[in-house]
C-alpha cells in the first residue's frame, strides 16, 4: 500500500466532510475516538471533525437554554450531549496521553513534516507538546543535570523517550475491501504472503501492516 | 478498552418499546426519534430506553433473538462447530446484560436467558483461548477473526496483544544468536 494512496483518499474524505449530516460526523467522530484509542502512534487531527461538533454542541445548548425546563424532551437531548461530549473528551484526552507518552518523536515528525502535508497535531495540541517538552527539559535541568560534571549536562530526550512501537498487533474491521496486503513473515522458516481484506471481516494483525489504511479510513481499529 | 466503553457503544443499538406517555418527534443530533404515543411501539436507542424504565415511563419489548427457543439453537451450534458462529446481535452479550439488570420483568423467562448466554459466552471464550494459544505457538502474523464481537475480542485483546509484544521484542533480540536455544519462552 504505497502512501501516495492514502493521501488520494484522505482528500477525497476531506471533500466529502463538508456534506456530512450530524449523524456522520458522530459517526466520524466515533471513528476517529476508536482508532485513536488502539493504534499505537498518534494519529492525523481531526479539526474539522472536532469543530464541526462542538459547534453542533454549543448549538444545541443554546436551544436547551430557551427550553421550558422539566420537559422530558430537554432531558433526552441531555442525555445525547453528554454521550457525545464523553466520547469527544476521550478522544481527546487519549491523544493528549500520547503526546505526552512521545513527545520528543512528535515534536520531531511535526519538524520534519513538508510543506502543504496536513500536521498531525491540532494548533492546541501542539503548544501542549511544545510547552511540555519545555517543561520536562526545565525540570530535569533544575533536579539533576545542572550538579553533574558539564560533559554530562545534556540529555538526547529523542533517544531517552520510546518510540511509538509500530510492530504491535491491532484488532480491525475492514469498512472498505482492499486487495493484496503483504504480510511480513514473523519467523525465518516463514515465507510472507499475501492477504485481501474483504469488507466486514476482522483481522488480528501488526498495526505497521495497515497503517495506511487506518489513515484513509479504510479499516476500523477494534 | 473497557468493558464500559464496549457497553457505551451498545447502547447506540436500537429496541422497540411501548411508552406509556406521549411526546413529539424529538430532533437529537444523531437522528430524529419518535414520535411517542401510550401505547404505540417506537424503536430508540437502548441507553434512551433504559432511562425511560428506570422512570417507569415505558414497557421494553425484547429483541427478536433474546428468547429461550432461539437461545438454545444458538447455543447447541456454538456448541457443534469448531469455528465462531454468527451471533444474533454485535453486542449480544452487552445487551443481555443491560436489557436483564435494567428491565427483567418484561423479558420472559429472563433467568434462563441469562444462563443460556452465557453458556454460549463461555462456550465461545473457550474457543477463543484455544485459537490464541494455537496463534502463539505457530507464530502467525495475521488470524481472521470473523464473527467476534467487540467485546469479546477486547476481553482477551489487551492481554494478547501485549504478549505478541513481548515475544516480538524478545525473539527480535534472540535473533542475531540463534544458535542460543535454551531461552525458550
Amino acid at each position: 500500500m504505497a502512501a501516495a494512496g492514502g493521501e488520494e483518499a484522505d482528500s477525497d474524505e476531506g471533500s466529502e466532510e463538508l456534506v456530512l449530516t450530524p449523524l456522520q460526523l458522530i459517526c466520524s467522530l466515533e471513528q476517529a475516538w476508536l482508532n485513536e484509542k488502539f493504534a499505537p502512534e498518534l494519529l492525523e487531527s481531526k479539526p474539522e471533525i472536532i469543530e464541526c461538533v462542538v459547534e453542533q454542541l454549543d448549538h444545541m445548548e443554546a436551544n436547551l437554554k430557551r427550553a421550558k425546563k422539566g420537559d422530558l424532551k430537554v432531558s433526552v437531548h441531555r442525555m445525547e450531549i453528554e454521550r457525545i461530549r464523553y466520547v469527544l473528551s476521550s478522544y481527546l484526552r487519549c491523544r493528549l496521553v500520547k503526546i505526552e507518552k512521545f513527545f520528543p518523536h512528535v515534536l520531531e515528525k511535526e519538524k520534519s513534516r513538508a510543506k502543504g502535508e496536513p500536521s498531525i497535531l491540532s494548533p492546541e495540541e501542539f503548544a501542549f507538546a511544545k510547552e511540555y517538552m519545555a517543561n520536562t527539559e526545565t525540570y530535569l535541568k533544575n533536579v539533576a543535570l545542572k550538579h553533574m560534571p558539564p560533559n554530562l549536562q545534556k540529555v538526547a530526550l529523542l533517544k531517552s523517550v520510546p518510540k511509538p512501537n509500530l510492530d504491535s498487533f491491532v484488532f480491525l474491521r475492514v469498512l472498505k475491501r482492499q486487495e493484496n496486503i503483504l504480510v511480513e513473515p514473523e519467523t525465518d522458516e516463514q515465507r510472507e504472503y499475501t492477504i485481501d481484506l474483504e469488507e466486514g471481516s476482522q483481522h488480528l494483525i501488526r498495526y505497521k501492516t495497515i497503517a495506511p489504511l487506518v489513515a484513509s479510513g479504510a479499516v476500523q481499529l477494534i | 478498552m473497557e468493558p464500559a466503553e464496549a457497553e457505551f457503544l451498545a447502547e447506540k443499538e436500537l429496541v422497540t418499546i411501548v411508552p406509556s406517555f406521549s411526546m413529539d418527534r424529538v430532533h437529537l443530533i444523531g437522528g430524529d426519534l419518535g414520535p411517542f404515543n401510550p401505547g404505540l411501539p417506537v424503536e430508540v436507542p437502548v441507553w434512551l430506553a433504559i432511562s425511560l424504565k428506570q422512570r417507569q415511563k415505558c414497557r421494553l419489548i425484547p429483541p427478536e433473538w433474546m428468547d429461550v427457543g432461539k437461545l438454545e439453537e444458538i447455543r447447541d451450534q456454538e456448541r457443534k462447530e469448531d469455528t465462531f458462529t454468527p451471533m444474533p446481535s454485535p453486542y449480544y452479550m452487552e445487551l443481555t446484560k443491560l436489557l436483564l439488570n435494567y428491565a427483567s420483568d418484561n423479558i420472559p423467562k429472563a433467568d434462563e436467558i441469562r444462563t443460556l448466554v452465557k453458556d454460549t459466552w463461555d462456550t465461545r471464550m473457550a474457543k477463543l483461548r484455544l485459537s490464541a494459544d494455537s496463534f502463539v505457538r505457530q507464530q502467525e502474523a495475521h488470524a481472521k477473526l470473523d464473527n467476534l464481537t467487540l467485546m469479546e475480542i477486547n476481553t482477551i485483546g489487551t492481554f494478547l496483544t501485549q504478549a505478541l509484544d513481548h515475544m516480538y521484542k524478545l525473539r527480535a533480540n534472540l535473533q542475531p544468536a540463534a544458535s542460543n536455544d535454551s531461552q525458550d519462552f
